[in-house]
């Protein structure tokens, strides 16, 4: 982190208009300036103006624009690349045993040269070879894969050497080979739907408000999670033999993956014993740092690090002191660094062993120090997400690889045995595409079969509400240790400003390792680094070759990538130039220029994966934008003026995470006022950048949570995880989907309090929520404990009703020619095996027709299997078995809708969807915006709630026992305005980090004859007097979320076991049993009734009968039928005794004699 | 107003402002409960049982406001329990009649079977629940208990124009000749209820048997859409669900009074309370404050609440409400008159009241 000083010197860190002289003629550049010096002298724009350039950023990007632009990447340039990278297959016939041939002399060689590649628009391939053009929606209701034909160019190339040195090339060219289907992301460019207007969406069946970003996989749409990840840091120990100075060395080697990057590695060694001239015991341990030549004793790094009493080092090395064989194995280490004994001391022997040597002792442990404390593992600026693209990409270039030696076994075999060399013929277009369907549908990435594969990679898109659909798009995960207790990695970090969202993230083992994205981040997806060594040689950069090493220490270095090009003796100018040029767009604007003073470095980065982001370019206290460009973007219709024109103005930048470090940015446009109207009591006289607005930090989920600055932080958080879960409207097309799961509000309402956020994440468009009269009460205390009451009148008049939406899917699935499956109305005459549920609401077709009421375990799709005929000829009773689909238990409802048509193998398809309506009741869930849930307790008619002097009636009542301990103030507030915006007619505005105050929205409130603090004059519903307190009674926006006590109740008496051990199944969906665990166990016990426990545990669960034999202790044969038993080892030579166990008591006996183990059962002697 | 004093039971007077007033502060609203049990001011040797006499003498109803919808009178003299026992009847158990079945023969339209029938349910027909009987659960629908409605509608283009692309509650028909499906509903008429619509005269332009709104947006439909049902409907109570409540609401308050607790009132408070209440507090001609009739400013009241934390404000000026007068109002769904809604109400309590007399 840079000090207030290092800018102080530099006033000049970002100058932009004196790098103007190369701009051309003179007479046009002083028209040019003219202009500019007008446009300087422009109004500064407000706060209020940010938005528009705000909505000009959604406008142009959308909401999931990294992925679509990383998937954009991959087809129209990596794809090639990978392609190209190992493009030549060169096969050489091996010398076959040819008996009595004639050698004919002539060398042949054999080249496969893979070219150009094109792509198709998504296609369908009918079970019969035809092919159709394909559309989302056709892919999602008949489960196909939405993906497109990929082809190439293929080149053989034959050269025939003579013996004489003649060769001969024969090349033959195979154009557009049908290579592998490729999996297309919707609305990227390669998509049907791409530049497709809403109105030809809606008449495609699209929902105009989908943003796209995932793939349709086998019918479910998929995203690609990004992945984060650091330098693959595992440790190695290797026992080195003999010759070596060491015994054992441990070494870890941090790598950046994919990258030009130097790795990083660092060792622990152990010496073997008494190599060292003479030292007392010999087997010391040394350590390899990087930055430092010699072998540092581990001791002494302990020390620089902190650690100085050997107690201490010892107590992070060896973890019991008891431990006298590692203590003993210590004991050298210990002793050799034992005349350094404090942190200076051992800094210094760092020190001197390392580059600075000659300076003075305070340089060199600064030196040492700044060496140990370099890299911050956690800081963004060192991390890397990968998304679609680079993810599909490592995956293509596998497969890919694959595709290639499987061609070349082929082409060798072929011309191993001398036949023609059928090229086409040799691409398995299935390794490709079989390879990437593979991946997305499972979300193991990798080959299949293959060990430590990453999963979870490709998730099923969440459809709950679209708040979560976005959001799942916009995720972030880092994969590594999810089971680790380290809190670190899981901490939110300063550099993580605008990146990632500082509320959104789940609860759980998954905290702080699964990000989102805040809503202006921007990953980067990559450009090539060769322009910018192009420029970096113009402008006089010396390369690392050519340079003395004396001249090192005066000049910059300069990095690209993490490689040292060279040095540069004028780095301020070479700065100034690339920023001025990466701010005319003659630079990607995505390179990031990272100028380090103190360390002398100039860090380029053009790699992709690095989150960055877009702020205002401020020079000289001023913003760059003026008024006059709000104008030209608030008026932009005709004219398309928009979000590129102000980045390629120079008025806005993309800065990464880790150029971020090397900026002033203010926090509001009104700072950089104040800061030139009162230059000493500014928070800085140099700022460089300007935050385009401060609530942008925040990610999907926390855009939606009205005035979250005045909430407890985790309450944002929880909000964040619930908003996942309510219920609204999840798109407009759901008519038209035939989603497993599906929850659709009757009445959505818009909230009254909104963020400015919600016009981007249409939330206006597709609530989630209804704005409820709340009123904060006890009233009769049937709210206690998180539980709400609510008003049964307003249930019965629609309030939170939702109709939920289930779908089933059956298909005749072909078994070789024997069993065919056949959807129809099976024939209880020669069907086996016919289930209990009724086979009556069937139609015909064997299936139920819309509009048919079903509950229970109702057949809904009629389907039979034919047996096979029995090979003697008899004649069956049975010729067909029952394979028929029922409805879920527990379930019902209505028969909504019913589609019927052909997969991909043309077999007949079905998707049946069930509707159902839930009506609010006792135990459903509902929460405010604020992470305040509850359950509702009770509900009240109209008649017996509370009633304000105007006759009002609250929906709901809150315990006001939620709100101290929470102290989400923001409920509060939300609520207060809401009331002003209900009064007056408009829409209040929450959004984060404005000037908005309790006391404007209370004052306006007060204005309007109310009580200023939202409090009313209640009247109690049952005795009808007036109630002594005054009641906060306010609109609040209230979500209903998917958890209803209908999907949840459930009780078992008797039920299914399980097979192996005869114990109760698991689960509601099972009819299974409650689980009677060990705290419930305890609790019997210490309350002493050793007989109901024997019941639950035993009676009710696996209790069985065996017969023992009484000599051997081991089970006997018994027929109870016969009244027989026998011991097997003593015949009728012994007593048999009945025994009652538990089931899996003799499942673990029988499993031990099948280990050879003998489990005997003793009988001790009853009186 | 003032003849409440003759009623006045001899208690000293800062407790019979208790027992008749709620005195309401900026926080709280202090004496909220009524003093009825009789021997609660027995230390002070006063009764204070209920006298028939003196209620019958002091129950006052004024109505100030009466139109089809909405009546608002003042209830004066009663107890909490009568006022708020006749809101309750109101509420919940006047009866109303109101669509209860829907038997759906087509619907093409986005709008889900079970969405449009309840949309259907909470119409609110001008039929008159006293031709009607309850309708009990195992008894068949038959021409006392069941009103049968048809909606047919189709929606068409023509031209430019959609024709039917928004379904009102005008396209309602009555059926008076009964249901057109015996079959599937088993409601079987054995005479018509053409003879239940009420003559020319009585209808005063209104129409019976028929919703009370013709303009009730039911759902929209889009060329080629369409919807064919029949609705029954049934007499019930607002207990049984909200659809049957005769009322959007009804409720009542309490009578606001503003009074100055002395004659000269300090100039710079008399500012105050004229800056913040104009209209409720007037100068008299000889420029002293003087206080109007607070019920005709409500807006006003709150801003005169919050300054009562001020020592020097509630020293001068008391916010009080009467305990037994009700402003209350009805606010019908158009079923019925509000004042044919109160009558019912009574005669509800009435019969309650007998029925509870009957069985001490």
């Amino acid at each position: 982190m840079f000090s207030q000083d290092v800018f102080d010197e530099l006033p000049s860190v970002l100058p932009v208009e004196q790098a103007d002289e190369e701009m051309g003629e003179a007479l046009e550049h002083s028209v040019q300036q003219q202009q500019q010096e007008a446009h300087a002298q422009e109004e500064e724009i407000s706060q209020e103006d940010a938005w528009a350039v705000i909505s000009a950023f959604f406008e142009e990007k959308g909401l999931v624009r990294q992925q679509l632009d990383s998937f954009n990447e991959f087809v129209s340039n990596t794809m090639q690349e990978i392609i190209d990278e190992g493009s030549e297959i060169r096969i050489t016939p091996e010398n076959q045993l040819n008996p009595g041939g004639t050698d004919e002399g002539a060398e042949k060689e054999y080249k496969i040269k893979f070219g150009q590649i094109y792509l198709s628009k998504p296609l369908v391939t009918e079970h019969d070879e035809e092919t159709d053009s394909l559309f989302p929606r056709e892919a999602r209701l008949r489960n196909l894969t939405y993906c497109a034909p990929m082809y190439i160019d293929i080149e053989k190339i034959e050269i025939t050497r003579t013996p004489e040195g003649d060769s001969n090339e024969d090349v033959t060219k195979y154009d557009k080979v049908f290579l592998a289907k490729v999996p297309i992301m919707l609305r990227s460019t390669f998509c049907s739907l791409h530049d497709c207007s809403d109105k030809e969406l809606t008449e495609l069946g699209e929902c105009p408000y989908d943003q796209g970003g995932y793939f349709v996989i086998n019918g479910s749409e998929k995203v690609l999670i990004a992945q984060e990840r650091m330098a693959n840091n595992h440790v190695y120990v290797f026992k080195k033999s003999q010759p070596s100075k060491y015994s054992f060395v441990g070494e870890i080697r941090s790598v950046l993956e994919n990258s030009t990057r130097n790795a990083s590695t660092m060792s622990v060694k152990m010496l073997t014993k008494g190599v060292k001239k003479g030292s007392a015991a010999g087997s010391v341990i040394r350590t390899q740092i990087p930055y430092i030549r010699a072998d540092i004793p581990i001791l002494i790094l302990f020390r620089a690090l902190g650690f100085v009493a050997d107690r201490d080092i010892l107590e992070h090395i060896v973890y019991d002191y008891n431990d006298t064989e590692m203590m003993e194995a210590l004991r050298p280490s210990i002793e050799e660094a034992q005349p350094v004994q404090s942190q200076e001391l051992a800094l210094d022997y760092i020190g001197k062993r390392g580059s600075a040597i000659g300076v003075t002792k305070a340089k060199r442990i600064e030196y040492a120090r700044e060496i140990l404390q370099k890299d911050d593992r956690d800081h963004y600026a060192n991390k890397r997400m990968d998304l679609g693209g680079p993810l599909l990409a490592g995956l293509f270039r596998l497969l890919f690889r694959k595709l290639c030696k499987d061609m070349r076994q082929y082409v060798q075999r072929c011309v191993d045995s001398g036949k023609d060399i059928n090229v086409p013929g040799a691409v398995k277009t299935q390794t490709i595409t079989r390879g990437l369907k593979y991946s997305l549908a499972t979300g193991n990435w990798g080959q299949q079969g293959q060990q430590g594969l990453r999963s979870g990679v490709s998730q099923v898109l969440n459809r709950l509400t679209y708040a979560s659909t976005l959001s799942h798009l916009r995720r972030v995960n880092s994969p590594i240790g999810r089971e680790g207790k380290l809190a670190k990695p899981r901490q939110l970090h300063n550099s993580l400003w605008g990146m990632m969202c500082p509320a959104e993230t789940p609860e759980g083992q998954a905290v702080g390792l699964v990000k989102n994205l805040a809503l202006m981040a921007y990953i980067t997806v990559g450009s090539p680094s060769a322009p910018l060594l192009e420029f970096l040689d113009e402008w006089t950069t010396e390369y690392l070759e050519e340079i003395a090493p004396s001249v090192i220490p005066q000049s910059t270095k300069v990095f690209v990538n993490g490689v040292w090009i060279g040095i540069h003796r004028e780095p301020q100018t070479l700065v100034r130039t690339l920023r001025h040029l990466r701010r005319r767009v003659d630079i990607n604007t995505e390179v990031g220029v990272i100028y380090d003073i103190p360390l002398k470095e100039l860090r380029l980065f053009t790699d992709y994966g690095r989150a960055s982001r877009p702020i205002f370019v401020v020079d000289n206290q001023h913003l760059l934008i003026k008024k006059s460009d709000i104008i030209k973007l608030q008026q932009s219709e005709g004219t398309s003026y928009g979000w590129n024109d102000l980045v390629s103005n120079g008025y806005i930048e993309y800065v990464d995470t880790e150029e971020e470090e090397t900026t002033m940015i203010a926090m509001n446009i009104k700072d950089l006022a104040a800061a030139r109207q009162n230059p000493q009591g500014a928070y800085s006289s140099t700022y460089t950048h300007c935050e385009i607005h401060p609530s942008m930090i925040l990610g999907v989920c926390a855009s939606i949570i009205p005035f979250p600055d005045h909430n407890q932080s985790p309450r944002n958080t929880y909000q964040s995880a619930m908003g996942k879960q309510a219920m609204g409207m999840y798109c407009t097309n759901y008519q038209h989907r035939m989603d497993t799961q599906g929850f659709v509000l009757y009445y959505p309402q818009k909230p009254l309090v909104t963020t400015r956020a919600m016009e981007y994440l249409k939330f206006r468009e597709l609530p989630a929520g209804i704005n409820a009269i709340v009123a904060i009460a006890c009233y009769s205390g049937y709210n206690q404990e998180d539980s709400l009451m609510m008003n049964q009148s307003s249930i019965d008049r629609g309030f939170f009703r939702s109709i939920f939406y289930r779908a089933y899917k059956d298909e005749e699935k072909k078994q070789g020619s024997m069993s065919r499956e056949e959807i129809e109305l099976p024939n209880p005459d020669n069907t086996m095996g016919m289930r209990h549920g009724t086979y009556d609401k069937l139609d015909e077709d064997g299936l139920v027709p819309p509009g048919t009421r079903i509950s229970g375990e109702d057949i809904i799709v009629g389907k039979t299997v034919a047996l096979p005929e029995d090979p003697s000829g008899a004649v069956q009773r049975f010729s067909k078995k029952d394979a028929s689909l029922a409805l879920r238990g527990q379930e019902s409802g209505v028969v909504d809708q019913v589609m019927l048509s052909t997969n991909d193998q043309g077999q007949k398809f079905v998707k049946v969807r069930m509707r159902t309506v839930c009506v609010p009741q006792v135990g459903d869930k509902f929460a405010s915006r604020h992470g305040q849930k509850g359950t509702i307790g009770i509900t009240y008619t109209q008649e017996d709630m509370p009633f304000t002097s105007e006759g009002v009636v609250p929906d709901l009542i809150v315990n006001p026992h939620a709100i101290p301990s929470r102290m989400t103030i923001g409920h509060l507030v939300e609520a207060l305005m809401s009331k002003v915006a209900a009064l007056i007619g408009s829409e209040g505005d929450a959004t984060p980090f404005t000037d908005v105050t309790v006391e404007n929205i209370s004052h306006a409130l007060h204005g309007l004859g109310y009580q200023c603090r939202g409090w009313e004059v209640m009247y109690n519903g049952h005795t009808g007097r007036q109630l002594q307190a005054q009641i906060f009674l306010n609109p609040t926006y209230y979500q209903r979320l998917k958890h209803m006590v209908d999907f949840k109740i459930h009780s078992r008496q008797r039920g299914p076991l399980q097979v192996l051990n005869r114990q109760p199944v698991e689960g509601r969906a099972r009819d299974g049993g409650l689980r009677f665990g060990e705290m419930e166990r305890d609790c019997i016990i210490s309350h002493g009734a050793a007989s109901f426990l024997k019941e639950r545990l035993f009676d009710q669960s696996d209790a069985y009968r065996v017969h023992v034999c009484e000599k051997s202790g081991l089970f006997a044969v018994a027929n109870l039928k016969k009244q027989q038993f026998s011991s097997q080892i003593y015949k009728a030579d012994s007593n048999i005794v009945q025994v009652f166990i538990p089931y899996a008591c003799k499942l673990l006996f029988q499993e031990l004699m099948a280990m050879c183990v003998v489990p005997r059962l003793q009988f001790g002697k009853t009186k | 107003m003032g003849g409440d004093k003759k009623r006045s039971k001899g208690l000293p007077e800062y407790l019979e402002l208790q027992r008749t007033h709620v005195h309401c502060g900026p926080d709280v609203n202090k004496h909220t409960t009524t003093f009825t049990s009789a021997n609660v001011f027995e230390p002070l040797c006063i009764d204070n049982s209920w006298n028939l006499e003196a209620f019958k003498s002091d129950l006052q109803i004024e109505v100030n406001h009466l139109d089809d919808e909405v009546m608002e009178f003042d209830l004066i003299g009663v107890d909490p329990a009568i006022a708020n026992a006749l809101r309750r009847i109101l509420l919940a158990e006047v009866p109303t009649v109101a669509i209860e079945h829907v038997f759906m023969i087509n619907n093409t339209s986005i709008m889900q079977d079970e969405v449009l029938s309840h949309r259907l349910g909470l119409v609110p027909l001008r039929v008159d629940p006293k031709l009607f009987d309850f309708k009990l659960a195992e008894e068949a629908p038959s021409e006392k208990n069941t009103v049968v409605f048809k909606l047919d509608v189709r929606c068409t283009r023509q031209g430019t124009r959609l024709i039917n692309d928004k379904v009102t509650s005008n396209m309602l028909q009555w059926m008076p000749a009964g249901s057109q499906l015996p079959e599937e509903t088993s409601c079987r008429f054995t005479q018509g209820q053409a003879h239940l619509v009420p003559s020319q005269q009585e209808q005063k332009g209104k129409k019976f048997m028929a919703p009370v709104h013709e303009d009730i947006l039911l759902t929209k439909l889009r060329p080629g859409q369409c919807i064919q049902l029949e609705a029954h409907a049934v007499k019930g109570i607002g207990k049984t669900h909200a659809k049957w409540s005769p009322v959007a609401t009804a409720w009542y308050k309490l009578l606001p009074e503003v009074v100055l607790l002395t004659d000269d009132v300090p100039e710079s408070v008399a500012k105050t309370l004229l800056d913040a209440a104009p209209g409720l507090f007037v100068r008299k001609p000889d420029g002293k404050l003087a206080v109007t009739n607070a019920r005709h400013h409500e807006k006003h009241l709150e801003k005169v609440r919050v300054l009562l934390d001020q020592e020097a404000i509630a020293q001068v000026v008391q916010y009080r409400k009467r305990k037994d007068h009700f402003i209350f109002t009805i606010e019908s769904t158009g079923i019925l008159p509000p004042d044919v809604l109160f009558e019912q109400a009574l005669s509800i309590l009435h019969d309650k009241a007998e029925q509870l007399a009957n069985k001490l």
